[in-house]
Protein backbone atom coordinates (compact mmCIF):
# COMPACT_ATOMS: atom_id res chain seq x y z
CA UNK A 1 0.00 0.00 0.00
CA UNK A 2 1.23 3.20 -0.92
CA UNK A 3 0.86 6.06 1.57
CA UNK A 4 1.28 10.15 1.50
CA UNK A 5 2.69 11.85 4.60
CA UNK A 6 2.20 15.12 4.68
CA UNK A 7 5.74 16.83 5.16
CA UNK A 8 4.97 18.91 8.49
CA UNK A 9 8.09 21.33 10.00
CA UNK A 10 8.61 20.65 13.50
CA UNK A 11 7.90 23.64 14.80
CA UNK A 12 5.07 24.30 12.81
CA UNK A 13 2.95 24.84 15.62
CA UNK A 14 5.20 26.98 17.64
CA UNK A 15 5.43 29.17 14.32
CA UNK A 16 2.44 29.36 12.80
CA UNK A 17 1.06 32.68 13.85
CA UNK A 18 1.81 35.41 11.22
CA UNK A 19 5.36 36.42 11.02
CA UNK A 20 6.11 38.94 13.36
CA UNK A 21 8.64 42.32 12.91
CA UNK A 22 11.70 41.17 13.74
CA UNK A 23 13.21 42.99 16.66
CA UNK A 24 17.30 43.76 16.84
CA UNK A 25 17.83 40.10 18.14
CA UNK A 26 15.72 37.62 15.67
CA UNK A 27 15.61 34.21 15.67
CA UNK A 28 15.02 32.32 12.35
CA UNK A 29 13.86 28.87 11.19
CA UNK A 30 14.48 27.78 7.51
CA UNK A 31 11.55 25.22 6.14
CA UNK A 32 14.31 23.53 4.23
CA UNK A 33 17.42 23.08 4.80
CA UNK A 34 19.58 20.24 3.63
CA UNK A 35 22.53 18.94 5.47
CA UNK A 36 24.31 15.39 5.76
CA UNK A 37 26.55 13.95 8.19
CA UNK A 38 29.83 12.91 6.69
CA UNK A 39 32.07 10.11 8.38
CA UNK A 40 35.38 9.62 7.17
CA UNK A 41 37.28 5.91 7.17
CA UNK A 42 40.06 5.84 9.08
CA UNK A 43 42.96 7.43 7.54
CA UNK A 44 40.62 9.48 5.23
CA UNK A 45 39.83 12.10 7.16
CA UNK A 46 42.50 14.41 5.77
CA UNK A 47 41.59 13.84 2.01
CA UNK A 48 37.85 13.58 3.31
CA UNK A 49 37.87 17.28 5.10
CA UNK A 50 39.83 19.14 1.81
CA UNK A 51 37.34 17.57 -0.31
CA UNK A 52 34.92 18.91 1.03
CA UNK A 53 36.43 22.18 2.27
CA UNK A 54 37.12 23.11 -1.66
CA UNK A 55 33.28 23.66 -2.38
CA UNK A 56 32.51 27.44 -1.26
CA UNK A 57 29.11 26.45 -1.06
CA UNK A 58 29.36 23.62 1.45
CA UNK A 59 29.62 24.61 5.20
CA UNK A 60 31.43 21.87 7.01
CA UNK A 61 30.21 21.80 11.12
CA UNK A 62 32.80 19.82 13.22
CA UNK A 63 31.29 17.13 14.85
CA UNK A 64 34.24 14.84 15.78
CA UNK A 65 37.46 13.73 14.66
CA UNK A 66 37.09 12.56 10.82
CA UNK A 67 32.91 13.32 11.06
CA UNK A 68 31.45 16.76 10.26
CA UNK A 69 27.90 17.74 9.20
CA UNK A 70 27.66 19.53 6.09
CA UNK A 71 25.27 22.04 5.40
CA UNK A 72 24.32 23.53 2.11
CA UNK A 73 21.74 26.48 1.42
CA UNK A 74 21.26 25.61 -2.31
CA UNK A 75 21.48 21.54 -2.55
CA UNK A 76 18.06 19.44 -2.27
CA UNK A 77 18.79 16.30 -0.01
CA UNK A 78 19.42 13.42 -2.87
CA UNK A 79 21.76 15.77 -4.77
CA UNK A 80 23.77 17.18 -1.89
CA UNK A 81 24.66 13.46 -0.84
CA UNK A 82 24.97 11.65 -3.94
CA UNK A 83 27.48 15.05 -4.12
CA UNK A 84 29.58 14.24 -1.31
CA UNK A 85 29.91 10.81 -2.17
CA UNK A 86 31.21 11.85 -5.21
CA UNK A 87 33.43 14.56 -3.40
CA UNK A 88 34.69 11.82 -1.02
CA UNK A 89 35.28 9.48 -3.31
CA UNK A 90 34.81 6.38 -1.43
CA UNK A 91 36.45 7.97 1.78
CA UNK A 92 33.48 8.59 3.86
CA UNK A 93 30.05 7.34 4.99
CA UNK A 94 27.16 9.85 4.08
CA UNK A 95 23.98 9.66 5.63
CA UNK A 96 21.55 12.66 4.94
CA UNK A 97 20.05 14.39 8.07
CA UNK A 98 17.78 16.94 6.51
CA UNK A 99 14.67 15.64 7.62
CA UNK A 100 16.07 14.37 11.12
CA UNK A 101 17.42 17.69 11.84
CA UNK A 102 16.45 21.49 12.51
CA UNK A 103 18.57 24.88 12.07
CA UNK A 104 18.09 27.97 13.92
CA UNK A 105 19.89 31.07 13.17
CA UNK A 106 19.77 33.71 15.98
CA UNK A 107 21.12 36.80 15.43
CA UNK A 108 21.68 40.72 16.93
CA UNK A 109 23.89 42.40 18.94
CA UNK A 110 22.96 40.11 22.33
CA UNK A 111 23.04 36.94 20.35
CA UNK A 112 25.97 36.05 22.86
CA UNK A 113 24.32 37.11 25.91
CA UNK A 114 21.31 35.00 25.20
CA UNK A 115 23.18 31.85 24.03
CA UNK A 116 25.47 32.32 27.39
CA UNK A 117 22.48 31.15 29.29
CA UNK A 118 22.55 27.80 28.30
CA UNK A 119 25.66 27.07 26.61
CA UNK A 120 29.08 26.54 28.62
CA UNK A 121 31.51 27.33 26.23
CA UNK A 122 33.51 30.98 25.43
CA UNK A 123 31.48 33.05 23.23
CA UNK A 124 33.75 35.81 23.01
CA UNK A 125 34.80 36.82 19.03
CA UNK A 126 38.53 36.54 19.63
CA UNK A 127 37.89 33.11 21.14
CA UNK A 128 34.78 31.62 18.98
CA UNK A 129 36.25 32.96 15.55
CA UNK A 130 34.25 33.25 12.35
CA UNK A 131 33.27 29.60 10.84
CA UNK A 132 34.09 28.04 14.43
CA UNK A 133 31.81 25.22 15.16
CA UNK A 134 31.02 22.83 18.31
CA UNK A 135 29.10 20.22 19.09
CA UNK A 136 27.65 21.48 22.60
CA UNK A 137 24.87 21.40 25.08
CA UNK A 138 22.43 23.85 25.63
CA UNK A 139 20.43 23.46 28.53
CA UNK A 140 20.39 19.39 28.79
CA UNK A 141 19.82 19.75 24.84
CA UNK A 142 22.61 18.95 22.72
CA UNK A 143 23.22 20.75 19.66
CA UNK A 144 25.72 21.65 17.43
CA UNK A 145 26.74 25.31 17.64
CA UNK A 146 28.78 27.36 15.12
CA UNK A 147 29.23 31.14 14.26
CA UNK A 148 28.20 32.13 10.34
CA UNK A 149 28.29 35.40 10.50
CA UNK A 150 29.35 38.10 13.07
CA UNK A 151 26.87 38.21 15.30
CA UNK A 152 24.88 34.98 13.93
CA UNK A 153 24.87 31.76 15.10
CA UNK A 154 23.19 28.70 13.83
CA UNK A 155 22.24 25.87 16.40
CA UNK A 156 21.76 22.43 14.72
CA UNK A 157 19.11 20.22 16.66
CA UNK A 158 17.75 16.60 16.63
CA UNK A 159 14.27 16.90 15.25
CA UNK A 160 12.54 15.70 18.12
CA UNK A 161 14.42 18.26 20.36
CA UNK A 162 13.20 21.26 18.12
CA UNK A 163 10.47 22.58 20.30
CA UNK A 164 11.98 22.08 23.83
CA UNK A 165 14.99 23.84 22.35
CA UNK A 166 12.50 26.46 20.53
CA UNK A 167 11.22 27.05 24.49
CA UNK A 168 14.44 27.65 25.58
CA UNK A 169 15.85 29.91 23.44
CA UNK A 170 12.79 32.01 23.68
CA UNK A 171 12.91 31.75 27.08
CA UNK A 172 16.84 32.87 27.07
CA UNK A 173 16.11 35.62 24.88
CA UNK A 174 12.62 37.15 26.59
CA UNK A 175 15.01 40.34 28.73
CA UNK A 176 16.38 41.03 24.88
CA UNK A 177 12.63 41.13 23.48
CA UNK A 178 13.91 38.06 21.18
CA UNK A 179 11.13 37.31 18.25
CA UNK A 180 11.15 34.29 15.99
CA UNK A 181 9.43 33.42 12.67
CA UNK A 182 10.18 31.08 9.40
CA UNK A 183 12.59 32.87 7.36
CA UNK A 184 11.28 31.43 3.95
CA UNK B 1 34.65 16.75 41.21
CA UNK B 2 36.76 18.43 38.25
CA UNK B 3 34.32 20.74 37.12
CA UNK B 4 36.21 21.78 33.87
CA UNK B 5 37.79 18.94 31.32
CA UNK B 6 39.90 19.83 28.38
CA UNK B 7 38.85 17.55 25.10
CA UNK B 8 42.15 17.08 22.86
CA UNK B 9 39.09 17.38 20.57
CA UNK B 10 36.79 19.87 21.58
CA UNK B 11 38.62 22.19 23.80
CA UNK B 12 37.70 23.16 27.93
CA UNK B 13 34.23 21.91 28.26
CA UNK B 14 31.91 21.73 31.47
CA UNK B 15 31.94 18.02 33.39
CA UNK B 16 27.96 18.09 32.53
CA UNK B 17 29.02 16.83 28.87
CA UNK B 18 30.77 13.85 30.28
CA UNK B 19 29.41 10.72 31.32
CA UNK B 20 32.14 9.37 33.15
CA UNK B 21 33.14 5.52 33.06
CA UNK B 22 35.11 4.26 35.37
CA UNK B 23 38.67 3.32 36.42
CA UNK B 24 40.98 3.24 33.35
CA UNK B 25 44.37 1.72 34.68
CA UNK B 26 42.98 -1.57 34.81
CA UNK B 27 43.57 -4.43 32.05
CA UNK B 28 40.98 -6.93 30.57
CA UNK B 29 41.62 -9.94 31.34
CA UNK B 30 41.86 -13.12 29.03
CA UNK B 31 38.86 -14.76 28.34
CA UNK B 32 40.01 -17.67 30.03
CA UNK B 33 41.35 -16.13 33.03
CA UNK B 34 40.47 -17.64 36.20
CA UNK B 35 36.86 -16.33 37.80
CA UNK B 36 38.86 -14.22 40.40
CA UNK B 37 40.44 -12.28 37.80
CA UNK B 38 37.09 -11.61 35.52
CA UNK B 39 34.94 -11.04 39.28
CA UNK B 40 37.46 -8.52 39.96
CA UNK B 41 37.97 -6.94 36.82
CA UNK B 42 33.92 -6.67 36.31
CA UNK B 43 32.63 -6.27 40.39
CA UNK B 44 35.37 -5.02 42.38
CA UNK B 45 36.14 -1.27 42.63
CA UNK B 46 38.42 0.71 44.81
CA UNK B 47 37.80 4.38 45.94
CA UNK B 48 41.19 5.86 46.20
CA UNK B 49 42.06 9.18 47.50
CA UNK B 50 44.72 10.61 45.23
CA UNK B 51 45.51 10.68 41.50
CA UNK B 52 43.27 8.22 39.45
CA UNK B 53 43.18 7.54 35.98
CA UNK B 54 39.31 6.77 34.09
CA UNK B 55 37.69 6.88 31.12
CA UNK B 56 35.28 9.97 30.56
CA UNK B 57 32.83 9.74 27.36
CA UNK B 58 32.20 13.25 25.77
CA UNK B 59 28.52 12.13 25.29
CA UNK B 60 27.75 15.70 24.03
CA UNK B 61 30.80 16.68 22.43
CA UNK B 62 32.65 14.83 19.73
CA UNK B 63 31.52 11.25 21.67
CA UNK B 64 35.34 10.21 21.85
CA UNK B 65 35.96 8.07 25.01
CA UNK B 66 39.03 10.16 26.82
CA UNK B 67 41.32 8.73 29.59
CA UNK B 68 41.13 11.11 32.50
CA UNK B 69 43.87 11.90 35.06
CA UNK B 70 42.63 13.41 38.15
CA UNK B 71 43.06 14.05 41.83
CA UNK B 72 39.78 13.19 43.93
CA UNK B 73 40.86 14.75 46.55
CA UNK B 74 41.95 18.34 44.78
CA UNK B 75 40.10 18.05 41.79
CA UNK B 76 43.10 19.05 40.13
CA UNK B 77 43.18 17.48 36.27
CA UNK B 78 46.85 16.41 35.46
CA UNK B 79 45.81 14.78 31.85
CA UNK B 80 43.33 14.21 28.95
CA UNK B 81 43.78 11.63 25.92
CA UNK B 82 42.06 10.28 23.52
CA UNK B 83 41.24 6.91 24.84
CA UNK B 84 42.61 5.31 21.49
CA UNK B 85 45.94 6.84 21.98
CA UNK B 86 46.16 5.98 26.11
CA UNK B 87 45.99 2.29 24.79
CA UNK B 88 48.46 3.29 21.49
CA UNK B 89 51.09 4.40 24.63
CA UNK B 90 49.91 0.98 26.76
CA UNK B 91 51.27 -1.37 24.20
CA UNK B 92 54.55 0.73 23.15
ZN1 LIG C 1 35.27 16.16 22.86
Amino acid sequence: MVRDYNNRHALEQKLRSAPVAPAADHLMVGHWRTMALVLARADREEAVRRAIASQPDLSMRFAAPGEWLVVSEVEAPSGLVRRLEELCDGGAYVVDQSDGRVVFRITGPNVRSILAKGIGLDLHPATFTLGGSANVLCGHVPVNLARTDEDTFELIVPRSYAESLFDDLMRMGLAFDLTAAFSD
Amino acid sequence: MASLITCPHCGVRPKEEFAIRGDASRGRPEPMDSDEAWHDYVYVRANPRGRTQEHWHHVAGCRRFLVVERDTATHEVYSVVDAAEFALRATR
